[in-house]
């Protein structure tokens, strides 16, 4: 730890007001949501505990029905939107890390390979990759949204859908990782001590993974972040198009589309609260990444 | 017999455009021959030196001495045993492996910068399983740090912590790790400065006597060859031009690429002397 | 006596890290004669590309000259290296494949060079590119190349023509052959010790090669930890070495000798302290055998404008 501390990256760290700032706010979103059952007044995901009446309630007024007060006021069924938010971050930070976790899994290993066996195989996945990234990444995880819905019998359709939202989000994500890791695999093995593992006898396999692999990971972490911050504007977007979560369990997505329907009839709140919380979250962790990108630059230094 | 004997050693490279657009634009095939029909044998305990420029295969040699790139033909005997005979198995293409090791040019380039000093030494011991336990295998990499005149703490360090000069060290230790027989030096100071290389160059002659090590001396420097080798082989695009004992050669050189090399060379001995 | 052409007093070239300061040439001061060629010897972090990069006026963030002067022609231009740089000296780098823009051919590349500072029209221009092509051993024909066309030793010599293009009275060569082969390097330090004699022009050779350093120059400066350790007539200095350390790296130097056939080199024990472990007396005393008292804990000054060593202060005595 007191390595980490003495670090040049933490330097760098302490004299930046924009990472500090964007790490702070993207700690405090994260653990607001972690801990959302002991901040949330109440738990919106619970149909029981819900009053119509309740309903289009102004932040901070009291309900002209039932004279509660909400912090940012009610959805239009009658939902604590402050509550909602924080519950709702919760589906949207599960699907963003998982989502990151597959397309980060699968685009390094289709890299590595990619990079290090080369031929005909490294032919194909690059291909591949390209045919995919002339596609909008909402449209392939739509694609692969319809095709699950199709094959999955409609019992199990609700509780997969998240599953399903994830397995799309994170496969429309793959490539920028399988790219950056197949040039930086093609940089190191050319390197001698590659070399000198060949002639330890180590298999091409333990090579990859022992040898390179640690190598070619610092730019990933940058592209992570920046493909969580993906991740989660993607799933608001499948929520707002009506294809993501169900209605039920609103993420921030859901809410800013139910909100865009009440924007000009005077309820704003519906449309604004879950609007800049999706806006400073995925703005800090765009801004964290960048800093972190350029701290990671070695040629910078 | 010589202890190592390489015969006609033969490399190409097809770099021809592929067949279909040959045939369209209709261009030939084009075939670069990195080396061209090289032989030569080392004496076991001696160092033979390979010199040349850019472009003459010396590196090329060193990697198919070393196993990492099989000759387009001709063949390379290892105290007799035939290196890249197809029908070894893989128990003794191990033994094989084990009596080569290589040290390369690049101090920054052949360590792996994420693995730490200890488990760079620790890996070929691993691989060819030659300690049982592993509180040996530790004292093992202990020696060979102290061997190449550096410290046990240091095997907790990464290579990053290390100068030029140190790093080479490491990289001759890890050669050393499986007892090799021998060791091609590919360059080993070409990137240190005069007096590291001195530390290093002396380390390797000491370590030559002290293990009987056979070594291939790989460079362009022909004042440093002639501190360090036997024998020296001069080589020009791919080809072996002349061969002899180091004071034969410098003192008599024979053909006309020899004789350039010499003339050229910067060399303080003839300036002050 | 003639008024050098280069004068460099008491040169410090600081490096700002994490709040702290370093010093990577440390109070250096040498002169550069017309028509010579100097050079500046050293290991890698002596300081000695550092002086080329101060006099060149290409010292940047974070690194600053914090004091000493630097004089070209009796003027200062250590403040201000502008109007000197490129016209009256310029500067020849180590690697000429990324010293040449490689989308212009070389003819277009020397052109500009020249009328940057030769008010002359493009075809005077051309004409003078081609006739320095000629000087430095290029066909004249192939003006109109791309440097890729070029073998490393050609476009070196490319290089060298841009350098010589606006008639600079000294050229600082940062390590200009390192990176080509034997045969190669034998031609381009030819063909600058030629220009220095046909054109008077001065040079500074910067190099880690005590060979190089035999072949090419008339005086040498040896550098350790930013500091001078000794200067002087190059055959002085290689023949009898004063200073501890230019005796050491003279005695680590292969030579192409029969007589040295696999005996062990001398080797200077340790290694050049880092910038921030210098010591703090002389540089070189925790490596140096001849060392004395004194010399831990006071740096020496330069005795005799040669040497900067305590042994050969004659004053004290040595204990």
């Amino acid at each position: 730890m007191r390595r980490f501390l003495q670090s040049d990256i933490f330097y760098s760290f302490r004299y930046s007001p924009v990472a500090i700032v964007s790490f702070v706010i993207i700690l405090f979103i994260i653990l607001t949501a972690i801990f959302a059952d002991l901040i949330a007044p109440n738990n919106p995901f619970d149909p029981a505990s819900l009053n119509l009446m309740n309903g289009f309630t102004p932040p901070m007024q009291a309900n002209d029905f039932t004279g509660e007060i909400f912090l940012m006021g009610t959805d239009d069924q009658g939902r604590d939107l402050f509550s909602t938010i924080l519950y709702g971050l919760r589906i949207s930070l599960f699907v963003g890390v998982m989502a990151v976790m597959l397309a980060m899994l699968l685009g390094v290993m289709l890299g590595l390979v990619a990079g290090f066996v080369g031929g005909w195989i490294d032919s194909f996945i690059m291909r591949f990759a390209d045919i995919q990234m002339t596609f909008p990444s909402i449209l392939v995880a739509m694609l692969i949204y319809g095709v699950a819905k199709g094959i999955l019998p409609p019992e199990v359709r609700y509780e997969m859908s998240i599953a399903v939202l994830i397995i799309s989000i994170g496969l429309s994500e793959w490539v920028p990782f399988a790219r950056t890791v197949r040039g930086s695999t093609l940089v190191e093995k050319e390197k001698e001590y590659i070399i000198a593992a060949k002639m330890v006898g180590l298999s091409r396999y333990q090579i990859m993974i022992r040898h390179i692999l640690p190598n070619v990971l610092s730019p990933v972490l940058v592209i992570a972040t920046i493909t969580f911050a993906l991740a989660i504007i993607a799933e608001a977007t499948l929520s707002f198009l009506g294809v993501g979560v169900p209605t039920t369990k609103p993420s921030l997505g859901t809410l800013i589309r139910i909100g865009q329907d009440f924007l000009f009839s005077g309820e704003w709140w519906i449309l604004f609260f879950p609007a800049v919380t999706l806006l400073a979250f995925a703005l800090s962790i765009n801004l964290f990444g960048d800093w972190l990108r350029d701290t990671l630059n070695p040629k910078l230094k | 017999m010589s202890y190592v004997t390489a015969s006609r050693l033969t490399r190409r490279y097809d770099l021809s455009d592929p067949w279909f657009i040959r045939m369209i634009a209709g261009r030939k095939t084009n075939v670069l021959t990195a080396v061209n029909q090289v032989s030569f044998s080392i004496e076991k305990g001696t160092t033979y030196a390979l010199v040349g420029e850019s472009g003459s295969g010396k590196s090329t040699i060193a990697k198919m001495l070393a196993g990492v790139l099989t000759p387009s033909q001709g063949s390379i005997e290892i105290d007799g045993q035939d290196f890249n005979n197809p029908g070894l198995d893989n128990a003794n293409k191990k033994l094989l492996r084990q009596r080569v090791q290589m040290v390369f040019q690049s101090p920054y380039a052949s360590l792996n910068p994420r693995w730490k000093i200890g488990d760079i030494l620790l890996e070929p011991i691993n691989a060819f399983n030659l300690i049982e336990d592993k509180a040996s295998r530790h004292k093992r990499v202990i020696e060979l740090l102290e061997q190449v005149g550096m410290s046990a703490h240091d095997q907790t360090k990464y290579p990053h912590e290390f100068s030029g000069g140190q790093r080479q060290r490491i990289s001759i230790a890890r050669a050393l790790a499986c007892h090799p027989e021998l060791i091609i030096c590919d360059e080993p100071t070409s990137a240190l400065d005069v007096s590291v290389q001195a530390q290093v160059l002396n380390l390797l002659k000491d370590l030559q006597n002290e293990n009987t090590l056979t070594y291939l001396f790989i460079s362009h420097d022909l004042a440093l060859i002639s501190n360090m080798a036997d024998k020296i082989g001069v080589l020009k695009d791919g080809e072996l031009v002349e061969e002899g004992k180091t004071s034969d050669l410098l003192a008599n050189p024979q053909h006309a690429y020899t004789k350039m090399l010499l003339a050229a060379a910067p060399d303080i001995g003839a300036y002050i002397s | 006596m003639q008024t050098p052409l280069l004068q460099i007093n008491q040169l410090t070239v600081t490096l700002k890290k994490r709040q702290a300061l370093f010093k990577a040439v440390d109070n250096l001061s040498l002169t550069v004669n017309k028509g010579e060629i100097l050079g500046l010897v050293g290991e890698s972090g002596a300081g000695k590309s550092m002086v080329g990069s101060a006099i060149m006026g290409l010292i940047d963030k974070p690194l600053f000259i914090s004091s000493g002067e630097i004089y070209f022609k009796k003027r200062r231009i250590d403040t201000n290296a502008q109007p000197f740089r490129g016209a009256e000296i310029s500067m020849i780098f180590q690697d000429p494949l990324v010293s040449l823009n490689p989308l212009r051919t070389i003819g277009n590349q020397l052109v500009e060079t020249i009328r940057t500072h030769i008010p002359l029209s493009k075809s005077e221009a051309l004409e003078r590119a081609k006739k320095l092509l000629e000087e430095v051993g290029i066909d004249p024909a192939r003006i109109n190349a791309y440097p890729h066309t070029f073998s490393g030793g050609m476009r070196q010599r490319v290089v060298i023509a841009l350098a010589l293009a606006p008639e600079p009275s000294l050229i600082i060569a940062d390590e200009p052959t390192t990176a080509l082969d034997v045969s190669v390097q034998a031609q381009i330090l030819d063909l600058l010790k030629q220009l220095c004699k046909d054109r008077g022009t001065s040079i500074i050779l910067i190099t880690h090669d005590m060979g190089v350093i035999a072949d090419t120059t008339n005086r040498v400066a040896v550098l350790y930890s930013g500091r001078l350790a000794e200067i002087g007539k190059t055959y002085d200095v290689l023949k009898n070495p004063r200073h501890p350390y230019t005796k050491g790296l003279v005695a680590a130097t292969p030579q192409i000798n029969g007589a040295s056939l696999k005996n062990k080199l001398f080797q200077i024990p340790g290694s050049m302290p880092d910038l921030n472990s210098i010591p703090a007396g002389c540089a070189f005393y925790p490596r140096c055998s001849q060392a004395v008292s004194r010399c831990e804990g006071e740096r020496p000054p330069l005795f005799d404008n040669r040497i900067a060593c305590w042994l050969f202060d004659k004053g004290a005595k040595p204990k």
